[in-house]
């Protein structure tokens, strides 16, 4: 008995510290945003959790997906994702842009992009569906989220006169303005159907800042030119803090799709 | 009781230049406003003399500096000129208050150095305009330098001073100054304070000119204390304050413009060995301005505009005679100037609009200059002065290097160095005919407006200014002659003088830009030109007939092209002002005429307006008396006797200057 004990002692401590171990050996991934939704995507054994930089608003949210095993509560970080954000209206539905993330993660999350277009209420309400793929299985989760205009809007759109489609435009920088030099980044989407709302990248951009107020601009300021995905990116520059309009002009080729639209920013 | 007089001399600038017998420097002009006898030199004798002003006296610095043929006054209000030397701007002449530097803290130069002094707290005013101007600090027009008055020490204590009070009618204005100087053993000290008030004053044409008004105190405190044979400590403190001060020529008007002035220095006044005067100095001054509009009609958004300058610095200046011919001059200086100004902008319903308009910025300055004079014979003598000096600007803070990236501002220092030279000659041809001839090189660096302003507007064309952090400092090259002729009763004095400068700073359109001011015509950037040139002739005559008349006139011209040939703006006609006075006992007459010449040569390019030719007439008149164991004086006149409608061609705006002005002024010495 004696033999037993230190040979049953050594497998009991083993086994516990073992099982302690895997449970120390899985850090803690403290994820620094705001958690808008979780759930399991049944078919794939995976849990996911949506995080985002704020609450949702119409315009472009940047989103983050962390997944992980449902078994294991391991970290996944190879996963085919897309998503699919419907609005239910009652009697039609209708979806919005999306720009879906890589199938790597970094740093355990997969960043991606969706466009509300307009706010939840009493129009109808959204839903987000994340669809996974990963080991050959498929997943499907389905969170609803509501969604609230901002103060400032950062969201357009527009009908273009060189096409007659309608173009979605949304703000993504700057996002905490500054007096000086700024980076300035929108996103573009054109309406090609109810549920599909592909990145474009054909418009050429043009980018005045004007102060309505005292009716000057600033100098020297960066047209945003297309970087992929859909996403301009550029420069604008602030002379002073107060409310600023961004003028933009949308051109297709040489044709000029729209110049009515501007964003507000008030610092 | 023995009572010791405090000499006083009239500005007259022929009969200063008459005074220097020693070596002297031709190339200084200057104008005494009180010489004190220090008696204490002498232990056992006093002065008996006690006269003083012996013409008007000047009713502010400005106006005495306008007498002179080498300065020109930038007017824009009612006070508050902007004194320069011959057709130099502001920037290429360095103005300093008893050698230290002073900046205004007004974005739109509102606030030269010289609105914060009162003539009650100098002694003199020195114009150097070539060479021997480098002691003073690097520049490319020369230097102005006022002279801070001292009171002077006596083994037995004496109590002194003076009491003014005076009215102009042409703004209904009053004067009114206090000064007093106590001294005893080891101690002096002279209290000043000076009240004026000034409501709108009255045109040519009869019409008050609205938003002239201006309300401003200055006190001064002087204490000096001797510290051995011929060494004393003294300290100086200023504080002026103005407020409610109207600019016709602008779209607001000044709320407040304060200096507070303060230096330490220790002097001695001979050393053994050949050394001479020695002074070591250190000071500090802050400069505090805000615009105002709320007195403004029809203003289409409201403005806070403050800005503030604080500089301090330190200098050391000795003197070496070495031998009987050969005089040295050696100085040393550094200085640190910082700047802030701000504009916000406000409209109900909105958050404010804020800017930097002078990005928080600093400047440090450090120089030395050499003065070398060699008496070659007893009728010839030989100056060659050389400077060094170093400066660097930078930004201080965030915003304003954020502010300025939106121009391609990257971070850079910007870093000057300074070289000067010069060399004089002067020759006594026969018993009174002179001749003086110098050539030398000078530069200056970028002002911080230039190289940081922030859609500064200004009001001479009406566009708004951006500095340029890649400016260049500017080169001259600059020669002058004096001739001077003095027989018997006559000194006659005639200079002529030639400016070139290199990488020449000035604002160019940039259509590009749009503007930010309100009602601006477009933006220009500062930039270098090529070189431009400045040319001209100065003279003044002196005459005394008799010991009880003298005749006084000075003529100046001036004439400016840049390097394609075009007019520079800003530069003033041919101005002549002449001068009969007569003493009748203790009465004094004196009849004044000023013309100036139409200036029709302007600058296309700035928009600039020609001005008309016009003729000023005016008389004064003086009287002294004693009683009651007191001096005292009467001055009164009358100024623009015709009520002539004018504008001299360097004020700003269409803002004429004053009517007819009688004025009286009743002063009280003790």
């Amino acid at each position: 008995m004696k033999k037993y004990f230190s040979v049953l002692l050594f497998i009991c401590l083993s086994v516990s510290f073992f099982s302690c171990t895997k449970d120390n050996l899985v850090p803690e991934t403290v994820i620094p945003f705001q958690k808008i939704g979780e759930g399991y995507a049944a078919g794939a054994a995976v849990k996911v959790e949506l995080y985002a930089t704020k609450a949702l608003f119409t315009g472009y949210n940047s989103l983050y997906l962390a997944l992980y095993d449902s078994s294991s509560n391991q970290p996944i970080e190879n996963a085919q994702i897309s998503l699919m954000p419907i609005m239910d209206m009652g009697t039609m539905k209708h979806a919005c842009p999306v720009q879906n993330p890589s199938s790597t993660a970094t740093e355990k999350l997969f960043a991606c992009g969706v466009v509300f277009i307009m706010p939840s209420g009493s129009m109808g309400s959204w839903s987000l569906t994340v669809n996974l793929g990963l080991n050959g299985k498929q997943g499907k989760l389905t969170l609803p989220v509501t969604i609230t205009d901002p103060v400032q809007s950062r969201l357009r759109s527009f009908v273009s006169k060189a096409d007659n489609a309608k173009y979605f435009v949304a703000l993504l920088q700057p996002q905490n303005p500054k007096v000086g030099v700024n980076d300035m980044e929108i996103a573009i989407y054109k309406a090609q159907t109810m549920m599909s709302y592909p990145a474009d990248s054909s418009l050429t951009v043009s980018l005045t800042p004007e102060m309505p107020t005292m009716g000057h601009g600033s100098p020297n300021n960066i047209d945003p030119v297309h970087t992929g995905n859909g996403h301009y990116k550029g420069k604008v520059n602030f002379t002073m803090t107060g409310l600023w309009y961004l003028n933009l002009g949308f051109k297709a080729g040489n044709v000029i799709a729209d110049t009515a639209n501007h964003f507000e920013v008030n610092f | 009781m023995r009572i010791i007089y405090v000499y006083v001399l009239v500005f007259l600038p022929a009969l200063v230049v008459q005074a220097q017998t020693n070596i002297g420097e031709d190339s200084i002009r200057t104008v005494v406003l009180q010489e004190v006898r220090v008696s204490a030199q002498q232990k056992n004798q006093q002065q008996q003399l006690y006269q003083f002003f012996r013409s008007n006296q000047a009713a502010t610095t400005e106006d005495v500096l306008s007498r002179l043929p080498e300065l020109s006054l930038i007017r824009r209000g009612s006070y508050g000129m902007e004194p320069v030397i011959r057709s130099y701007n502001s920037g290429q002449v360095n103005l300093l208050l008893d050698g230290m530097r002073i900046h205004g803290a007004c974005t739109d130069k509102m606030d030269p150095a010289s609105i914060y002094i009162e003539p009650v707290n100098l002694s003199s005013i020195e114009v150097r305009t070539n060479g021997s101007s480098f002691l003073n600090g690097s520049s490319v027009g020369g230097s102005i330098n006022m002279k801070l008055a001292e009171v002077a020490c006596h083994d037995e204590p004496v109590f002194s001073g003076s009491l003014q009070t005076g009215y102009h009618t042409a703004a209904k204005a009053f004067y009114r100054s206090l000064n007093l100087n106590y001294a005893s053993g080891k101690w002096g000290f002279k209290a000043t304070g000076t009240y004026r008030k000034s409501q709108n004053y009255r045109d040519g044409s009869g019409k008050t000119v609205p938003f002239s008004q201006y309300e401003k105190a200055n006190y001064s405190l002087h204490a000096k204390r001797m510290v051995g044979q011929d060494m004393y400590v003294k300290i100086d403190l200023l504080a002026d304050d103005g407020w409610n001060i109207g600019y016709a020529a602008l779209p607001m008007d000044v709320g407040y413009a304060k200096a507070r002035i303060g230096a330490i220095s220790l002097v001695k006044e001979k050393g053994r060995n050949g050394w001479g005067k020695m002074e070591a100095k250190l000071y500090a001054n802050k400069v505090q301005h805000s615009m105002d509009d709320t007195h403004r009609p029809d203003v289409p958004m409201h403005m806070d505009m403050p800005g503030e300058s604080v500089t301090s610095g330190m200098y050391v200046q000795t003197e070496k005679y070495i031998g009987q011919r050969q005089q040295l001059t050696f100085r040393a200086d550094a200085s640190v100037t910082s700047l802030h100004a701000s504009m916000t902008m406000y409209q109900p319903g909105q958050s404010p609009m804020y800017m930097l308009t002078w990005p928080d910025n600093r400047q440090f300055q450090s120089g030395m200059a050499i003065q070398y004079i060699l008496r070659i014979d007893s009728s010839s003598q030989l100056q060659v002065h050389g400077r060094a000096d170093r400066s660097s600007f930078g930004l201080t803070s965030q915003m304003g290097k954020d502010q300025l990236a939106v121009f391609g501002y990257a971070g850079q220092h910007s870093s000057f160095f300074i070289p000067s030279f010069s060399v004089q000659y002067s020759r006594k041809l026969d018993q009174h005919f002179k001749a003086s001839a110098s050539i030398g090189v000078n530069g200056r660096t970028p002002t911080a407006s230039e190289l940081f302003g922030f859609y500064l507007f200004n009001q001479f064309d009406g566009y708004d200014y951006i500095g340029n952090t890649r400016l260049q400092q500017e080169r001259g090259q600059q020669a002058e002659l004096t001739l001077s002729w003095q027989p018997a009763k006559l000194n006659l004095q005639v200079t002529g003088y030639l400016s070139r400068i290199e990488q020449y700073i000035v604002g160019k359109y940039v259509p590009t830009l749009s503007t930010m001011t309100i009602g601006a015509k477009g933006v220009k950037m500062y930039e270098n030109i090529p070189h431009a040139l400045l040319a001209g002739v100065e003279g003044s005559v002196v005459y005394k007939p008799s010991s009880n008349t003298i005749l006084m006139a000075t003529v100046k011209y001036a004439y400016g092209k840049d390097n394609t040939g075009a007019a520079l703006p800003l530069m003033a006609p041919l101005r002549n002002i002449g001068s009969i006075k007569q003493y009748l006992g203790k009465l004094w007459l004196q009849a004044e005429m000023e013309t100036a010449t139409a200036q029709n040569r302007v600058s296309l390019v700035a928009e600039e307006r020609t001005t008309g030719a016009f003729s000023l007439y005016h008389f004064r008149l003086g009287y002294q008396t004693r009683g009651m164991g007191l001096q005292w004086q009467l001055n009164a006149g009358v100024e623009n006797i015709f009520d002539s409608f004018y504008r001299e061609h360097l004020d700003w705006g269409n803002i004429a200057r004053p009517g007819r002005n009688l004025y009286l002024q009743v002063g009280i010495g003790f």
